[in-house]
């Protein structure tokens, strides 16, 4: 059952909530200036009126929230420490949750790589470029490597543990060694072939990263797909 | 026994220092109960005595600041975050969005008003490559953000700590302390630029202005939109846009302003981008925003230069 309650001092009398209501679970009362919930049992807990108020007047109790393996455990974190309400702390995880969590991350991979091959699939590299680009940009300034070798060493490091990476130059040819690959041991988990959209996909998600973090341009020339380990070659450019 | 409190400013403006005297007669009750043993802004106390409470203003952005922090976390038994730059980055933490070489570039090497060109090579804590809040360098107890914030909850986090008692910190938003009504204009324009309006007893969304009350955790009893002044978040994220992952200023705001008053959401966040720089002045360089759907904050704040 859930219930929900409207903090009176703080609403704004705006009407968002009877606006954002699917199930119109509230009507508003022009008498005194506030939502009125007269449909309680029709509330299916999306939050959609919590999420619209802007004065944060509107909780839920019995609401089922996600795992909060979707949410970032620092900003979690912060919210009891801002209130000083114990309420608002960080639940423990258990371990399970985490499996249950990546299980389903992996589902969803699989699926989306569906979808993208579907739709795009000569567009593939193109938004893996462009999502490894989005990863060089969304690291804090203080890591930018000085030169291409700093950005290898700072790509095995941001890659673990999903993929371990080998990277080797000599001239200005680039060989990356991939050994143990998130994508490998989830193909082998679906009884599927790897090589697939999703390996197209994290090449180049990989490459734009480091395209951008080692201000080169790579050409890919080659692939290795090896049982323990694939080998990709590219040529190395200035930018 | 009287708790010991002990304070430290990094980088910031001392406005919080400050704030903490304009607790008034109520510092005076205080003083019953607390012994300050340093406060760098009203004793000459070089080193980090031992306290029950370790108040911090300002972000890290130099070697120093890394180090004082550090040494108020080994001498204190609880450490307040105070204030906006401690918690967020603040102001300072625009410095997030570049690199210290050409922080120092454009501000020595190249400022119109530095005549002679030189660095201060020597007699100046070295800067750190980037500027984050002190949480992402020691752990910090509590959380109050504000810029500064207003006396009430200094007074009020305080009694928290001392013995546990008092009620919890708010949890609403600027907004609900706003006096302003909030109700649909259908047909406003978009109004830009550092702007207020007409009607002193509507909403400023409702009028067009881009106000982050919000957005904005209330930790300061809302004077800046009652008397006509847009909010700029100086509090920092309201509580729903810290704890959901996928919330952004940018969404919620366009959101409500294109209910009130019809103006598109697409143009909403398309201003909001154009002048990321003001609208996210006081929080980006905190993962609790650089890590939201605001991938391309660098680039939409930044110098405008696109890699690629």
């Amino acid at each position: 059952m859930i219930t929900i309650q409207v903090d009176e001092k703080a609403c704004v009398s705006c009407t968002l909530c009877v606006d954002a209501c699917e199930t119109r679970v509230f009507a508003f009362n022009d008498a005194t200036g506030l939502p009125e919930v007269v449909n309680a049992k029709e509330c299916f807990g999306c939050l959609a009126c919590s999420a619209a108020c802007p004065a944060n007047a509107i909780d839920h109790t019995g609401v089922p929230h996600s795992m909060n393996f979707y949410y970032d455990l620092h900003s979690l974190d912060m919210l009891s420490k801002m209130t000083g309400d114990a309420a608002d702390a960080v639940p423990a995880i258990a371990s399970a949750d985490v499996k249950r969590g990546l299980d389903d991350l992996g589902a969803r991979l699989l699926s989306l790589g569906a979808v993208l091959s579907a739709t795009l699939r000569s567009g593939l590299p193109a938004v893996g470029t462009f999502a490894g680009r989005t990863l060089a940009n969304q690291l804090p300034r203080y890591r930018v490597p000085k030169n291409f070798e700093e950005a290898l060493a700072l790509a095995i490091e941001e890659f673990a543990p999903a993929w371990q990476l080998e990277p080797k130059v000599s001239g200005d040819t680039l060989t990356i060694t991939v050994k143990d690959c998130f994508l490998r041991r989830l193909a082998q988990k679906h009884n599927s072939e790897t090589g697939g959209d999703l390996c197209t996909l994290f090449y180049h998600y990989l490459a734009g990263y480091l395209s951008r973090m080692g201000k080169v341009r790579l050409r890919h020339t080659a692939t290795e797909r090896g049982c323990d380990a694939c080998t990709y070659t590219a040529q190395i450019h200035p930018s | 026994m009287k708790a010991k409190i002990s304070t430290e400013w990094l980088s910031g403006c001392s406005g919080c220092h400050v704030a903490i005297v304009d607790l008034h007669e109520k510092l005076l009750n205080l003083a019953d109960e607390v012994e300050f043993v340093r406060v760098p802004v009203l004793m000459d106390e070089k080193g980090y005595p031992e306290a029950d409470i370790g108040i911090v203003e300002g972000a890290i952005r130099s070697v120093h600041d890394r180090e004082a922090v550090e040494h108020m976390r080994d001498s204190v038994r609880t450490l307040v975050a105070f204030g906006t730059c401690a918690v967020y980055g603040g102001p300072s933490g625009i410095g997030w969005l570049h690199d210290s070489e050409s922080v120092f570039a454009q501000v020595y090497d190249g400022g119109p008003t530095n005549a002679g060109h030189e660095r201060p090579d020597a007699g100046a804590p070295r800067l750190e490559e980037s500027v984050v809040p002190i949480d992402e360098v020691v752990e910090v107890d509590f959380l109050l953000p504000g810029c500064p914030p207003s006396p009430y909850f200094i007074a009020a986090a305080l009694r928290l700590l001392l013995d546990g008692s008092g009620p919890k910190l708010s949890k609403r938003t600027v907004c609900s302390g706003c006096t302003r009504k909030m109700s649909r204009r259908p047909g406003t324009a978009l109004r830009k630029g550092a702007v207020t309006a007409a009607d002193e007893r509507l909403c400023l969304l409702s009028q067009g202005v881009v106000c982050m009350g919000s957005v904005t955790l209330d930790r300061c009893f809302s004077p800046c939109p009652q008397k006509g002044v847009a909010c700029t978040g100086c509090n920092g994220p309201s509580l729903n846009i810290i704890r959901e992952p996928q919330v952004d200023y940018r969404g919620v705001l366009a959101g409500t302003m294109s209910f009130l008053t019809g103006i598109s959401e697409a143009d909403v966040k398309a201003y909001i981008e154009a002048e990321a720089k003001t609208f996210y002045a006081y929080s980006l360089a905190s993962p609790a925003i650089y890590k939201k759907p605001t991938v391309e904050l660098r680039e939409w704040a930044g110098d405008g230069h696109r890699h690629d």
